[in-house]
């Protein structure tokens, strides 16, 4: 078992913006923010980076760390591999072609779609399944929070996460491949760069949980890049003419939907997937498969964001104009395979698309690391959530009165700090 | 067992009530990590408990969970008035279920609960009456290897 890392969130909190009000408190599903001394705080052991706290911040005061355009100029050769959820950030007359040639105006040398990578996936997900009966369900990897949740809050379900990497990692590990060959560049001079609406993209690039290192070198957020994208865009009406009539990139209807809940399955042929999204949506399906349930579904496709990636937290359009037109790219790009199962299943076999190692469970948060102190101080908290007036009104800086009596209990919290104790102690020593 | 040794609470369950499924199952399961049981035994734990909220959400009027929680074992019992078990045996056989399409439509009664329950506890006794309801007695030893 693993001991949390201590410096690996993409989510931090800008100190000058936060007034300390309650929002984020409320909005976080693992509980893992505290108002100290008026200021928002997370507690790295319990924050998995799905990006609710930035959503909901009136005040813009919640970052993430994504990797800014400049650095990049740190290689010599600059490679994007966008999420498809990129090409529905446009209007319905903007092609995905036109996307990426505006990435290349804009500085990257070179740039890959992944819809393809993302068929890939779903052929080797595929030929896993046929060959692993047991056990079931198994739960995909391509959300790095549902990852982290699972390794943290799940520990017994580790070995039910199906272990081929995503499409963003296998994109970046073919190019990395065969790129510093084909260029004559050293592979540290080429930087290979996801672009997404996702924070915790940067998590899993930075501590990766099965990987020994990520193939990919940084992700910049859609939202960052997109007015540029949008600059290009407008300059370049000639090069889009171009485009429409000479289409360089064959883009895969079965992987361009990837980033729609339900996508990574629905290419699958002979096995049942369900997809869930949403984070307290997960978390209720993955409280039914640890209590047993759901063994009749193959595989599980999780997503902390609403309606899957696309919902992201980093991206610009409304996540229903971006399904939209996501769809309506799935519809034209049609249903017809781009990629040779043969060459899918001798990568599969090579293990070129397989976890370098298991997720492994990281250690929970006991009250106590004794059991006996650990019993005592559980029933002491059961005593002091009855005291609280369970108003989960936020003031005393844990989100809710149940929150407030666990911190008491850890002693990092102390029962004055509710306003309702206060004012009943105050009311009796007047009298 | 040493009183102070011990963590106890009570959950109550209405028969019928599907909407809040699995959240006794899920308080205990959290209780069990907050107090540092290894995670295979807060697994079993949960199954157990899922399964027995279940069953008294499908087939019970009411009921009690009881939980208590020693270093070494977790003890729970499950005391509900309910319609009863009119043959135990029967209903401990794997893929018995009285569960209606209703039921099996939403995952459960596929015959396995009681059978399940009883494959994850160490110690397992079941007590019915026709007519009245039923009482399962089940401890899970927090060193213990069923399944």
């Amino acid at each position: 078992m693993r001991t949390p890392d201590k410096h690996c969130h993409a989510i931090h909190i800008t100190k000058d913006r936060c007034i300390g009000c309650v929002h984020c408190l409320a909005a976080c599903p693992t509980k893992a923010i505290r108002v100290r001394d008026g200021k928002a705080r997370i507690i790295d052991d319990l924050c998995i980076d799905c990006g609710e706290c930035l959503r909901v911040c009136p005040y813009d005061a919640v970052h993430s760390h994504t990797t800014s355009f400049a650095a990049l100029d740190a290689f010599d050769y600059k490679v994007a591999i966008p999420s498809t959820v990129l090409y529905g950030q446009f209007g319905s007359t903007v092609l995905p072609t036109e996307i990426l040639s505006a990435l290349r105006r804009i500085g990257f040398d070179e740039v890959y779609d992944l819809s393809s990578i993302c068929e890939l996936n779903c052929a080797a997900v595929e030929e896993y399944l046929n060959e692993h009966p047991r056990p079931r369900p198994f739960i995909t990897s391509t959300c790095p929070v549902v990852v982290r949740i699972i390794q943290r809050h799940y520990p017994t379900l580790c070995g039910q996460i199906l272990p081929i990497e995503p499409p963003r990692e296998i994109g970046a590990k073919i190019l990395r491949t065969i790129l510093p060959k084909a260029l004559g560049i050293p592979p540290e001079k080429i930087g290979i760069i996801h672009i997404t609406p996702c924070p915790a993209k940067m998590v899993s690039i930075n501590s990766p949980a099965t990987l020994n290192k990520s193939y990919l070198d940084g992700a910049i957020s859609i939202r960052d890049i997109f007015p540029q994208i949008l600059g290009a865009l407008r300059k370049g009406e000639e090069d889009a003419l171009m485009r429409h009539l000479f289409p360089e990139t064959q883009f895969s209807g079965i992987g361009m939907g990837w980033s729609l809940a339900g996508g990574e399955t629905r290419g699958l042929k002979n096995h049942r997937g369900v997809a869930v999204s949403g984070v307290e949506d997960t978390m209720r399906v993955l409280d039914q498969i640890e209590g047993g349930l759901l063994q009749d579904i193959d595989i599980l496709e999780c997503t902390v964001c609403p309606d899957g990636c696309v919902g992201g937290p980093l991206e610009v359009e409304n996540r229903f104009l971006a399904k939209s037109r996501i769809l309506q790219l799935v519809a034209a790009a049609g249903e017809r395979a781009v990629v040779d199962p043969k060459d899918v299943s001798r990568l599969y076999h090579k293990n070129f698309l397989s976890f370098d190692h298991p997720a492994t469970p990281v250690e929970s948060r006991p009250l106590d690391s004794d059991p006996v102190k650990a019993i005592r101080k559980a029933k002491r908290r059961d005593r002091i959530f009855a005291d609280l007036p369970r108003k989960d009104c936020g003031v005393c800086g844990a989100p809710d009165c149940r929150t407030l009596a666990d911190d008491i209990v850890r002693g990092l919290a102390r029962l004055e700090d509710c306003p309702f104790i206060k004012t009943s102690r105050t009311t009796k020593e007047k009298r | 067992m040493d009183a102070d040794e011990v963590y106890r609470h009570e959950f109550p369950v209405r028969g019928g009530d599907f909407a809040n499924a699995g959240t006794a199952a899920r308080r205990i399961k959290q209780l069990l990590k907050d107090m540092g049981l290894d995670p295979q035994t807060v697994r079993r734990v949960a199954i157990v408990s899922y399964e027995a909220e279940m069953n008294v959400i499908m087939y019970a009027w009411e009921a009690r969970i009881a939980l208590a929680v020693s270093p070494r074992e977790v003890h729970i019992t499950v005391d509900d008035r309910g319609p009863g078990i009119p043959d135990v045996e029967q209903a401990m056989t794997e893929g018995y279920s009285t569960a209606t399409a209703e039921m099996r439509e939403l995952g459960f009664g596929a015959g396995m609960g009681l059978p399940n329950i009883k494959k994850n506890a160490d110690v397992f006794t079941i007590d019915s009456a026709a007519g009245r309801g039923t009482r399962l007695d089940i401890i899970i030893r927090t060193n213990g290897h069923a399944t």
